[in-house]
């Protein structure tokens, strides 16, 4: 095993937390249960790591086998580093019959005529999800495994999802994914975020969602948190309303997890009390950022508790209506109104 | 405008019924749990996110002795609705009726005008402004206390007491140096 070798191997162990260690080496199975056996997984990360590097030394790991490590690792525990959403588009007619194999001959073959030296693993997950992970290299070097681009997709869904990626290399990632998946574009989606999970779930409307009704359910005695009689809640009717509509622009339960919503403003400075910047040429640029450890619950909040004016406003309902938290809002036109525009990232290909 | 009025109902046997108003929603509901444990009165308990209240109510709603402003200190928004609130009181409440209640005026977040805000708007209406703990029982009891207190004399429950002669002991007094600016 050469240096560069030992050294991914000793950043991924490092990485990996104890507890998890075992159960990933089993999953990895290129250890003997002996050598699994004589290892204390209760040691500290220091002595493991040495004593892992030893025994795979032992067993002439190759890098190949510990990038699986790191894939199997990564599957595990998907929620490191943030993740963007790409969206593919216009499918051709077989599109929505691709089978697991014929995708990796054709991704892996269009990547390598794109690129001589990259390396590619892709493994099917339990859930339907093709993981594929990719270490690229320059004509010359070899693959550099130290940061690698992670990719998930779900065949026969439009949905892909990237982690950190150059914006060199994106063009030859697009366009092998677009060849291999039958479609004729892709786009950026706007959507990013930590947690792989959520993302998924709001692109792909897996969260408890709420539709207007207009008669509510017979069995609507859920909450009844006020036990005594002689305490009376005034509003109580409208506090309901509030919450129903905050539900039904947001969604119920738990919501996916998403970081932030960021709003780019390219407007025009309207302040009539501020004549100096109002008389400025050219666009005022800004930008709104929402920051939580869950937005969309913490916009929920905001709106079922009056904060956020009723009905929602379509600036942050488009957050899950639209699967989105990138948006860049412009004028239509030197007037007062405004609209939404979205910032497409179009790559198409002719095939 | 629906303004609620002090003496427009007849009072209950042995009952006192006070109002709390917040914005949050939050506070009033654990002082209201407190509240309807004590056994030398009936206490009705109300409570409103602002006012005014909905009419359709009012037939049903018991004559209100006590109006309570629960103010969050932290946020802006809760003294502005607490202030819009006051315009849909008869001014008849003002003699010793409502009284303001401050949570979070230790947190080192809240800037020092919107405290001498509270404090000017409960001088000018003559009010008590009585401060409070939200996040321990005990601060929720011992506030709970202190309102129970009040809220008997404007009820008319203390014999020689009236609600006009206890306001005139606990308003609100600016300090003289509230003009000044802070050390800070």
């Amino acid at each position: 095993m050469d240096v560069s070798t030992k050294c991914l191997l000793q950043r991924l162990i490092r990485r990996i937390p104890s507890h998890m260690l075992k159960t990933t080496l089993d999953q990895w199975s290129r250890l003997t249960a002996a050598q699994i056996q004589s290892v204390d997984f209760t040691e500290s990360k220091r002595t493991l790591t040495e004593k892992l590097l030893a025994i795979c030394e032992e067993n002439e790991c190759s890098v190949s086998q510990i990038a699986e490590l790191e894939m199997i690792h990564m599957i595990e525990n998907p929620n490191v580093g943030m993740w963007y959403a790409f969206q593919l588009l216009e499918p051709q007619d077989d599109a929505c019959t691709l089978e697991l194999i014929q995708f990796k001959e054709q991704f892996k073959s269009h990547l390598h005529q794109l690129l001589r030296s990259v390396s590619i693993k892709i493994k099917r997950h339990t859930d339907d999800a093709v993981w594929i992970r990719i270490a690229w290299g320059d004509g010359i070097s070899r693959p550099n495994h130290l940061k690698p681009t992670y990719v998930v997709h779900y065949l026969q869904t439009s949905y892909v999802f990237v982690t950190s990626v150059t914006s060199k290399l994106k063009p030859l990632l697009s366009q092998a994914l677009v060849l291999s998946t039958k479609h004729h574009g892709i786009k950026d989606a706007n959507l990013s975020g930590r947690n792989l999970m959520a993302i998924r779930d709001l692109l792909m409307n897996q969260y408890q969602q709420v539709f207007p009704s207009k008669y509510p359910s017979l069995l609507a005695e859920e909450n009844q948190t006020v036990s005594n009689p002689r305490i009376e809640k005034e509003q109580a009717q409208m506090a309901a309303d509030r919450h129903k509509m905050a539900c039904e622009a947001f969604g119920d339960g738990t919501l996916p997890q998403l970081q932030s919503a960021v709003y780019k403003l390219e407007t025009k400075f309207k302040d009539p009390t501020n004549k100096t910047m109002t008389d400025r040429e050219g666009t005022f640029k800004c930008v709104v950022k929402f920051a939580s450890t869950n937005i969309l619950e913490s916009l929920r909040h905001c709106a079922s508790s009056g904060i956020a004016s009723i009905p929602v406003a379509p600036l942050l309902s488009s957050v899950t209506l639209k699967a989105r938290n990138r948006f860049v809002i412009t004028d239509s036109d030197p007037g007062p109104s405004s609209q939404i525009h979205q910032a497409q990232n179009n790559l198409t290909t002719d095939s | 405008m629906s303004l609620l009025k002090p003496f427009s109902k007849l009072p209950g046997l042995n009952a006192a019924s006070i109002l709390l108003v917040e914005s949050e929603e939050q506070f009033q509901q654990s002082v209201a749990d407190a509240l309807v444990m004590e056994t030398s009165v009936t206490v009705n308990v109300i409570l409103a996110k602002s006012l005014p209240l909905p009419m359709e109510n009012d037939e049903r709603r018991p004559r209100i002795d006590l109006v309570v402003f629960i103010i969050n200190l932290i946020s802006e928004l809760s003294f502005q609705s607490a202030e819009t609130s006051l315009k849909y009181l008869d001014p008849g409440y003002f003699l010793g009726k409502v009284c303001f209640m401050v949570t979070n005026a230790r947190n080192a977040s809240v800037p020092v005008e919107r405290l001498d805000a509270v404090r000017r708007l409960a001088a000018s209406l003559h009010c008590p402004l009585l401060f409070a703990e939200d996040q321990t029982p005990d601060g929720v009891a011992s506030a709970t206390e202190r309102l129970l207190i009040i809220l008997k004399v404007a009820a008319g429950l203390v014999p020689i007491t009236t609600a006009l002669y206890l306001s005139n002991l606990t308003k609100c007094t600016l300090p003289s140096d509230i003009d000044q600016p802070s050390f800070d």
